[in-house]
């Protein structure tokens, strides 16, 4: 190796730094040891390279941009937790909307088949304008057309009841089952367009819950008609008529 | 992985030699911050990915670089010149006042020189990474690195020194 190649390769040696150990310059440094003229060359150019090298030293990052990088990562990732949990908060919201549709869609299923709601519609509908399927006085023939109809026909009348002209009958429904409406008149004065002011309704008692124990009539107002509901057999019998409590008691 | 590192430290660690080879390559503050910021988000969402944690100063220096490059490519598309660039003028300075530069004579030099030396000698006189990191940073062959800082370097003195003579070697001037 001579002068020329060695400073060809010396040229790119950093002075205090991890080339001295690197191979690449190691037989140009000893070559420096022995050449006069290549040590006074290679002195400035490492008094060169320091001082380059301290020039990009002086290069100072502003002062604050530490915390900056530390601060502004930091809100990004309270961002990222706050997308994530509001994500997690949209996937909350839709199952609670699909529980909540899920219920309003069952509900009906689960219906309330109790005694309350039973005399509730019923009264309702003796209360509203309603047609009676057959208007006849004869007692044999509402039950026949009851029977023929399958709805329930076989029922029994209390002996006072039996008493009361009949007027006619309708086939009302009870979640999904028939249930046999007969309709009677007291005698009493009727209102203008009324045919009746008593109504008998029959069912089959195990489609309705909470009825009565057999031999002990249940009274209960609903607005102004007051019903009486017992069982007999497989039965379930509702009574209502506008009027008081003896009104009723003296038809069972 | 390098699951293990400390957001903060890393940082702490790395962002002033960062942000000096930002500001050697960019020359502007703003440009340097943002880059080394840069680079921390980066690393920050892809740093998992690297397995080797002795890798990590050379990844942050490789990351800083490309994001230079990538800024680089979209200022050539859509050109902004400030009027002080525009008009910048490099100082000559005698030979004998080398060793009394200041930070903008040197970095006025160095942005005179084209792109692809002025990464390798920024890192050369940063002096935090061997030869064998500097190519990796710079993604090329550790002989192209010692080629384009032999002509680097040259260009650099030269311009720092008003010596305009292209192509006189190297080796045969004084230092």
């Amino acid at each position: 190796m001579n002068r020329d190649e060695a400073k060809n390769i010396l040229l790119l040696y950093r002075p205090d730094s991890a080339d001295a150990a690197d191979p690449q310059f190691t037989e140009a440094l000893s070559l420096v040891k022995q050449d006069a003229e290549l040590a006074d060359w290679f002195g400035r150019h490492c008094a060169r390279q320091e001082s380059l090298r301290a020039t990009f030293r002086q290069i100072q990052a502003p002062a604050g941009l530490k915390e900056q990088i530390i601060s502004e990562q930091a809100a990004r990732e309270k961002i990222i937790v706050w997308r994530r949990n509001t994500g997690l908060m949209a996937v909350a919201a839709a199952v609670v909307a699909l529980l909540v549709l899920a219920t309003l869609w069952l509900r009906p299923q689960i219906s309330d088949n109790s005694l309350a709601l039973y005399r509730d519609r019923m009264v309702g509908a003796a209360l509203r304008a309603y047609a009676m399927d057959l208007t006849t006085d004869n007692p044999a023939q509402i039950r026949s057309y009851l029977e023929q109809n399958r709805a329930p026909a076989d029922y029994v009348l209390p002996a006072s009841l039996t008493k009361v002209a009949v007027t006619g009958c309708a086939i009302q429904s009870w979640q999904g089952a028939k249930v046999s409406m007969i309709c009677f008149r007291t005698g009493k004065p009727l209102a203008p367009g009324e045919q009746s002011d008593l109504w008998l309704f029959v069912i089959d008692r195990t489609l309705v819950k909470n009825a009565p124990p057999a031999g002990l009539p249940q009274l209960a107002k609903v607005n102004q008609v007051i019903t009486a509901a017992w069982t007999e057999g497989d039965k379930l019998y509702l009574l209502g008529t506008e009027g008081d409590e003896q009104a009723i008691r003296q038809l069972l | 992985m390098a699951k293990g590192l400390d957001f903060e430290t890393l940082v702490s660690c790395h962002y002033q030699s960062l942000y000096q080879f930002a500001f050697s390559l960019a020359r502007d503050e703003a440009d340097a911050c943002d880059l080394t910021q840069q680079t921390f988000c980066i690393w920050a969402a892809k740093g998992h990915q690297l397995r080797d944690e002795s890798k990590v100063k050379t990844w942050l220096f490789t990351t800083l670089h490309r994001e230079f490059l990538g800024a680089r490519r979209k200022q050539i598309r859509f050109p902004h010149v400030e009027l002080d660039q525009a008009a910048a003028e490099l100082p000559v300075v005698p030979a004998t006042a080398l060793n009394r530069l200041d930070v903008n004579q040197v970095l006025a030099a160095l942005a005179q020189l084209d792109e692809i030396y002025r990464a390798p000698v920024a890192l050369f006189y940063l002096q935090d990474h061997s030869y064998l990191e500097i190519a990796e940073i710079l993604e090329v062959p550790i002989g192209t690195v010692k080629s384009r800082l032999a002509r680097g370097l040259d260009r650099l003195h030269r311009l720092l020194t008003g010596d305009t003579a292209i192509g006189s070697p190297l080796r045969s001037t004084d230092p």
